[in-house]
């Protein structure tokens, strides 16, 4: 009896922690598989699923439009301000709407919207598919024949999807308005040169590696909180399991953006 | 027993607020965000050009660093093509491949000049000049030689030089050097200058030789008031009363006198010379009718020795030259 409330060796310790982190990445790649091949199945747009879906779709999006739009706004306008100021004062202007853009449009923009879409539906997602596990609902469902992943997950991660790249469109082109407002005010004399300069800064490589990172982001944001509460399980506290899910987020978001850094820049 | 009961699936717990035309907005969001997604990508193309006709020209360089693909050519500072290709000629040359809008096209002319300018700050730049702008315009593909500027390709040689100037600023400035001793020498110059008779010292090295210049001096002043004094005396002999000026001025008189004589016996002879001339026109004159006359007399002595044949050979008691031969 002893022997066994005794604490497990060092190396026990690793190999469980190991293991385990494989399997939550395991799981958390195979969830994305299976969503992605839902998505692209036909049957999951028939009728009852497809008003889920629509639903999930429009609740979650619609309600943060406004709200990130003038959030853009307000920090692309902001940080305009302080690169165009800077620059004049170093005397580089020529070159500070190239870094606007590239600052702005490129990295921040859809990492913010990505950040903006987790915390705002896809974590709230994933806390609410926890507790619908935690309440047996899921295990009701299976037991009725239906399949919990594409009743429940499904729709959800394709809501964080569409709203993260609905998201990050529209900020982008908030961010490219506000930037040409904060640099050339309300007039149209400077469109030419901006929309020359948007085109020398958007090289196919670069929006190849921007639309990738976008999706990609969108996926890791939608996919990671919602997969780590669907597959939590008893002996790991819960509030652990959804720590280590947000960890797991952000590190692929780390990872996403110095592979587009990496993309773009090397 | 706290099994629970085989449930028909059931709804979520946390039902979905339900919404109002639900299809129309949910299909009204999806077009806003095709729109957005489309919209941007139109417009990206729109930027980098894919909707504007151009026309090529291909700028040959020695090196191409610097260059990248979609950057501007431009022409008094506007752009009007931007580099859409660079690859490595036969010839070992890089070939830049730039598409100029045709819009924008007729400032290109033959005669046009590129230049590829590297600055200290900031990206290289093409530039294009047309000094000739009634030149025939630049024909599609043309290939044209791109003139390198490099601001930083002058750093070398110009630390180079900066480094030698340096070390011969060193070299100029230590303690042992040429110039410090040269200094060294001038302080014990102006010392020696400031001292008593100390630019005669500096001069003549020593001071016996300044005491002999001074010596010197002094026998020149006296030598000068004798000068002084022998001047007077001349000047007393030579504009003096009975001196010698007045006299030369008496003779110049005289002599005044004596050219006026002179100019009038010219006078007497030039009309002397002038009657010589008038004598001697006659002569030519006599002479050219002796000439006249004797050609008369020569005329008339033939006639008259014709006469005196013709006489003879009529005259009876002419000479029988003839023999005649029984």
């Amino acid at each position: 009896m002893l022997h066994r409330l005794a604490p497990p060796a060092l190396h026990a310790r690793l190999w469980m922690a190991l293991q385990r982190r494989v399997l939550a990445w395991g799981r958390m790649v195979y969830l994305g598989a299976v969503v992605l091949v839902l998505t692209l199945s036909p049957s999951t747009y028939a009728h009852p699923a497809r008003r889920s879906l629509m639903q999930r779709i429009y609740l979650e999006t619609a309600p943060i439009l406004p709200g990130f739009t003038v959030l853009a706004a307000l920090l692309s306008l902001v940080l305009t301000r302080i690169v165009v100021v800077t620059a004049l004062s170093y005397g580089l202007t020529a070159y500070a709407l190239e870094m606007v853009i590239r600052v702005l449009v490129l990295e921040l923009i859809p990492l913010t919207a990505a950040l903006f879409v987790a915390l705002r539906c896809t974590i709230p997602s994933g806390a609410a598919l926890a507790q619908l596990r935690h309440a047996g609902h899921l295990d009701a469902l299976r037991r009725a024949g239906a399949d919990p992943v594409r009743a429940e997950l499904l729709p959800r991660v394709a809501a964080g999807v569409f709203a993260c790249i609905t998201l990050a469109a529209l900020s982008c082109v908030v961010a490219l308005v506000m930037a040409y407002l904060g640099v050339y005010g309300f007039n149209l004399a400077g469109l030419p040169s901006y929309t020359r300069m948007f085109g020398q800064v958007f090289s196919p490589a670069v929006t190849l590696v921007f639309g990738l990172k976008t999706l990609l982001s969108s996926l890791a944001v939608a996919v990671i909180p919602l997969a780590s509460a669907l597959y939590d399980e008893g002996e790991a506290l819960s509030q652990q399991s959804e720590l280590g899910g947000l960890a797991r987020m952000f590190a692929v978001l780390l990872l996403i953006e110095v592979a587009s850094l990496v993309g773009n820049y090397y | 027993m706290n099994a629970t009961p085989p449930s028909p699936p059931p709804a979520a717990p946390e039902a979905l607020r339900p919404v109002a035309h639900l299809e129309l907005k949910a299909a009204a969001l999806l077009l806003f965000t095709l729109a957005l997604i489309v919209g941007s990508v139109m417009y990206l193309l729109y930027a980098r050009g894919a909707f504007e006709p151009t026309q090529t020209l291909v700028l040959v360089a020695d090196d191409s660093e610097g260059v990248v693909v979609g950057m501007d050519m431009t022409f008094s500072g506007f752009p009007i093509g931007r580099v859409r290709r660079i690859e490595l000629a036969d010839e070992g040359n890089a070939r830049i491949v730039v598409d100029v809008a045709r819009k924008d096209a007729h400032w290109l002319r033959v005669s046009s000049v590129f230049t590829l300018v590297r600055g200290m700050v900031g990206g290289t730049a093409i530039r294009a000049y047309s000094g000739l702008p009634n030149d025939d315009p630049l024909p599609d593909g043309a290939v044209r030689p791109v003139l390198r500027g490099d601001a930083t390709s002058e750093i070398p040689q110009l630390m180079a030089s900066a480094r030698e100037l340096l070390g011969n600023l060193n070299a100029l400035t230590a303690q042992d050097a040429a110039l410090a001793s040269s200094l060294a020498q001038v302080r014990t110059l102006t010392e020696r200058l400031n001292a008593p008779g100390g630019a005669l010292q500096v001069l003549m090295g020593n001071a016996q030789d300044a005491g002999k210049v001074l010596a010197a001096l002094d026998r020149t002043n006296a030598l000068l008031t004798r000068i002084d004094g022998l001047a007077a005396k001349t000047d007393t002999q030579l504009y003096g009363p009975g001196g010698l000026m007045p006299q030369v001025q008496a003779s110049v008189a005289q002599l005044g006198g004596l050219l006026a004589d002179t100019r009038a016996t010219l006078k007497k002879v030039d009309a002397v010379l002038a009657e010589a001339q008038a004598v001697g026109a006659n002569v030519r004159e006599g002479t050219a009718d002796l000439g006249a006359l004797r050609a008369e007399v020569e005329s008339n002595l033939r006639k008259i020795d014709q006469l005196v044949g013709d006489i003879q050979r009529k005259w009876p008691f002419a000479r029988d030259t003839e023999i005649k031969l029984p």
